[in-house]
């Protein structure tokens, strides 16, 4: 900004955990080059998703080095499940990330069932699969709008948002709440659906469908979005292994991994769908894997819709709110529109978990920005980010 | 034009026009405020302004009204003359490349033989005031988004000179009026038809000059929060904004008078055929604006000096050889 | 080497103090390895040239100290496997870094030093990532005394598979304390047999499980372990 203190020494020290200044940052206690210049995007900013703080040391309009700065939103909910009961635990689920509101119900539900051997009666596991899917392509779709303009085109977010406010009626029918769904509960979920619930999806699937290839003519297709993202954010299958990063932009650089195929849950192995894969490791390749996904997550409402039997939404004599999970140690995987989410529970069978570590798949992700960023120009590290699908509440938590 | 040529009657002619260019643009800008944020709401499927007034019709005079209200952030640490003069040179300079326009067979207001040349020249100055913004503003953002400015506007100018020039070649004279008279009422008369290429090159330096997407990288929101006019709020704002629409209005009136006929008409020559091609030329710049994604500041380069340059170039030789050995 | 088998073996050979094998059903991890400080870098690398990526890195707070826990998967086949630290030093706490190893584990372990203020030495950046750096609070994640509890009681961990002698964690032998409430009638009867239980983290169904639960050390007394023990049974 304005100050050029960075030009001063702020009394660097060595030990960990100094105040660097403005800086946040050890990386940033001097300049890499000569006529640089020191540059923060963000935390409001337009197009990073969130409260998100991006130093970027530019040498004109090339971006020298990168680092993202956290915690603008940091809301402590690790620390609020220890305070929390188990059961009441559960609405954060839906505020950690409130455009993948689903996944994280389910890690978390699921984390807890696994350690006390809930089982889950068939009926919940289709409405659990609908509901995520469903929240899957509702994600993406953001994602997409918020991608596409940040290179510059107004228009497709709004399209995106008509066809997810589509969505957003179906499971604020079920879900009760349009974004921050709290609506798995321990054994089951919290309400079933009712016919025009089913309905709703049987419309929705074929229109969602045309549209997409409206989506893919006009805008997977168009000359100056390929030329934009083509080639750009190299992130290959060792820097995701080096950071930990899962998700599409796993898929992106070639590596078949999705947890519903690798760590089967719920009743994932009864439906016919496929992962897709890009082997190009680049912008366009993570905008690609997506888009497929949408239409993947189609297929697999499809199947759930037509074969989902009677049955009750939750199991009978389901954890009451006062429930205390056994004492043990729990982590369980889903695949998240981001990645693989994780919670890991560890309970000494006290009213609250003793301690309750959400892995949020945007945290891995985020980390390797720095290197896929460097020697790129502004524009393509903003692109990059946006290929990322960062969505800074999971980050911070 | 020696000093003592100047006569009274063109004097008072002169200032007229320039009260009635002043008006032209402040209607053009309402006007045009409207009609891009209806084209926008009607591309992007929604209503648009439609609450204010009758369809929405008073909403850009009530933004006008609260822009005027707003309170004036000056940040520290600026360049004061500079930060103040930006706007004001971005939008005043507009109203004399107005001048040598041929609205109507009897209606231009500085007959000069060299009008184009006139219109050319002084376009720079937005590109100038676009610099000035961004260096005086003591903002990063600012600075990334003037020398984007400049380097675009610069580069694009070039491939633009081209292209008009291509039409000055082919009619014989730099005369605006004389311009306009050498195309015909109809269509296929019109310079559209012999020089397509050039109509082409000059659609795309048209956006690319006016900084309208997909070229609006100086003020690319999604990168640079606002680029050159970060920090300028209320009527500064309003002044680029102002600018913007009115160089846009004035790229489109050139292209009218170059390419389409200018006051021609099928069935009535008037100053309203001119109007009508001219925003004509701008919804379809409003069209592409909520169309394209943006292109990356390379890449628009590339574009300029790898493609239109040589288009342009070649464009004017071939009409170079065709005028020497037909004539005309 | 894709088994757990070989990653026992591999990590005893890097110098694990003990290997646990819960039982994936319940707790989604196929092996857990205890590794003083010394060798977590040397068991981490073998990780990554055999393929693994770090997935996150957790902390918790113990009587014994720090449990820092790095769980590791393939992304090509299925192997959910921890590596477990124990910092007993609260008061300078410090482990090494993985940051060179794997450059993501910077983040997490700058997540830990938020949390608990462990120090992980040779992290390159160790400075706040989620807590506002310009005012810093104490560790928030620190567990109070009253609620604090102890692995070796809690017995979370298992039975180890194969463990070093001295390994501190090993689960604490079943006390018989008279005055800490209904505990043995409400407890499940199978409490002292516990290695024909699977090795696993302790589930209560299984009801391999020392006397002294934290339920006694809570403060939620009375009548609260008869309500557990009638949960759990669930």
């Amino acid at each position: 900004m304005s100050n050029f203190s960075f030009l001063n020494p702020f009394g660097v020290l060595d030990e960990p955990g100094t105040y660097m200044g403005d800086f946040y940052s050890h990386n940033f206690s001097k300049k890499a080059k000569e006529g640089t210049v020191i540059l923060n995007l963000g935390p409001q900013h337009p197009s990073t998703h969130g409260v998100l703080r991006v130093l970027v040391e530019l040498y004109g309009e090339y971006v020298m080095r990168s680092e993202p700065v956290l915690g603008y939103l940091h809301r402590s909910h690790e620390k609020m499940a220890e305070h929390k009961t188990a059961y009441g635990f559960l609405p954060n689920m839906g505020r950690v990330d409130y455009l993948n509101a689903i996944g994280w119900n389910w890690a978390y539900a699921a984390s807890c069932e696994q350690l006390a051997g809930i089982q889950v009666p068939e009926r919940a596991e289709y409405l659990r699969v609908i509901s995520a899917e469903l929240n899957r392509i509702s994600s993406h779709l953001v994602w997409w709008g918020a991608f596409v303009l940040d290179l510059g085109a107004f228009t497709p977010i709004l399209y995106a948002f008509d066809d997810r406010e589509d969505l957003c009626d179906i499971l604020q029918r079920v879900t009760g709440s349009r974004l921050t769904m709290n609506y798995f509960r321990f054994g089951g979920v919290g309400a079933d659906g009712d016919e025009r619930f089913f309905r709703l999806i049987r419309e929705f699937i074929p229109r969602m469908r045309e549209r997409l290839k409206m989506y893919r003519a006009l805008v997977t297709d168009n000359v100056i979005l390929r030329r934009r993202l083509e080639g750009i954010g190299s992130m290959d299958a060792d820097m995701c292994l080096r950071y930990g990063a899962t998700g599409p932009i796993l898929r992106a650089a070639g590596v078949r991994r999705d947890v519903r195929k690798a760590i089967p849950y719920g009743i994932y192995d009864r439906f016919d769908y496929e992962i897709p894969v890009a082997d190009r490791c680049d912008n366009f390749g993570r905008y690609w894997v997506r888009v497929e996904e949408i239409e993947q997550s189609l297929r697999i409402v499809e199947q759930a819709v037509a074969q989902i039997p009677e049955g009750k939404h939750i199991v009978d004599k389901a954890p009451k709110p006062a429930w205390k999970i056994p004492a043990g140690e729990s982590v369980f995987s889903v695949e998240g529109a981001r990645g693989e989410i994780s919670v890991h529970v560890i309970s000494d069978g006290g009213k609250s978990p003793y301690r309750v570590k959400l892995r949020a798949p945007g945290f891995s992700n985020l980390a390797l920005f720095a290197e896929a960023a460097e020697g790129t120009l502004l524009a393509d590290a903003i692109a990059t980010l946006g290929s990322l699908d960062l969505v800074i509440p999971e980050i911070d938590r | 034009m020696e000093l003592s040529n100047i006569s009274i009657s063109g004097l008072i002619i002169l200032v007229i026009a320039c009260l009635l260019v002043i008006a032209l643009m402040v209607v053009n800008a309402i006007v045009m405020v409207y009609a891009e944020r209806k084209g926008a709401g009607f591309i992007q499927r929604r209503p648009g302004p439609y609450e204010v007034g009758p369809w929405g019709t008073l909403q850009p005079v009530v933004d006008s009204m609260k822009l005027l209200g707003k309170q004036i952030f000056v940040p520290s640490n600026v360049d004061f003359f500079l930060f103040f003069a930006a706007p004001v040179l971005a939008f005043f300079p507009v109203l004399l490349l107005f001048l040598p326009i041929p609205f109507g067979p009897f209606l231009t207001a500085l007959k000069v033989p060299d009008g184009i040349v006139l219109i050319l020249a002084f376009a720079g100055f937005g590109l100038l005031a676009n610099l000035l913004a961004g260096y005086a503003s003591n903002n990063k953002y600012g600075v990334l988004g003037a020398g984007r400015a400049v380097s675009q506007g610069v580069a694009y100018e070039i491939p633009m000179i081209l292209a008009l020039l291509a039409v000055v070649f082919q009619t014989g004279s730099m005369n605006l009026s004389e311009i306009v008279e050498a195309q015909g009422r109809w269509p296929w008369s019109w310079n559209i038809l012999c020089q397509p290429l050039a109509f082409f090159i000059y659609l795309v330096t048209l956006v690319a000059e006016t900084n309208r997407a997909p070229f609006d990288l100086p003020e690319g929101e999604s990168e640079l929060t606002a680029g050159f006019h970060t920090e300028y709020s209320g009527m500064g704002f309003a002044l680029f904004f102002l600018a913007e629409y009115a160089n846009m209005l004035l790229v489109s009136f050139v292209c009218a008078t170059f390419f389409l006929g200018g006051y021609k008409g099928p069935v009535l020559d008037g100053f309203w055929w001119t109007f009508i091609k001219a925003y004509l030329v701008m919804m379809f710049i409003v069209w592409i604006r909520w169309t394209f994604p943006r292109v990356r500041f390379d890449q628009l380069l590339n574009i300029n000096w790898k493609w239109l340059l040589p288009l342009s170039i070649l464009n004017l030789w071939i009409t170079a050889v065709v005028v020497n050995f037909i004539g005309k | 080497m894709s088994t757990p088998e070989a990653w026992r073996d591999a990590f005893k050979e890097a110098g694990a103090l003990a290997v646990t094998r819960p039982d994936p059903a319940k707790s989604g991890l196929a092996l857990s390895a205890h590794m003083p400080a010394g060798s977590l870098v040397a068991a981490a690398e073998k990780l990554k040239a055999g393929g693994f990526s770090l997935l996150f890195i957790t902390t918790a707070d113990f009587t014994e100290g720090f449990l820092v826990t790095y769980v590791f998967d393939s992304f090509t086949e299925h192997l959910r496997m921890a590596l477990r630290v124990l910092v007993k030093d609260k008061s300078c706490p410090e482990v090494p870094s993985l940051a060179h190893v794997y450059q993501g584990a910077e983040w997490h372990e700058r997540e830990s030093y938020d949390f608990y203020g462990v120090i992980f030495t040779g992290n390159p950046n160790l400075v706040p990532i989620l807590l506002p750096g310009d005012d810093p609070i104490p560790p928030p994640h620190r567990k109070g005394p009253d609620v604090i509890a102890s692995i070796r009681k809690l017995g979370f961990l298992g039975e180890a598979e194969w463990a070093s002698d001295g390994w501190e964690l090993a689960p604490a032998p079943p006390e018989t304390k008279p005055a800490a409430g209904a505990k043995p009638a409400a407890e499940k009867p199978a409490a002292g047999a516990k290695p024909e239980a699977k090795p696993e983290t302790e589930k209560p169904a299984a009801g391999a499980k020392p006397e002294a639960k934290p339920e006694a050390e809570k403060t939620a007394a009375g009548a609260k372990p008869a309500e557990a023990g009638k949960e759990e049974g669930k």
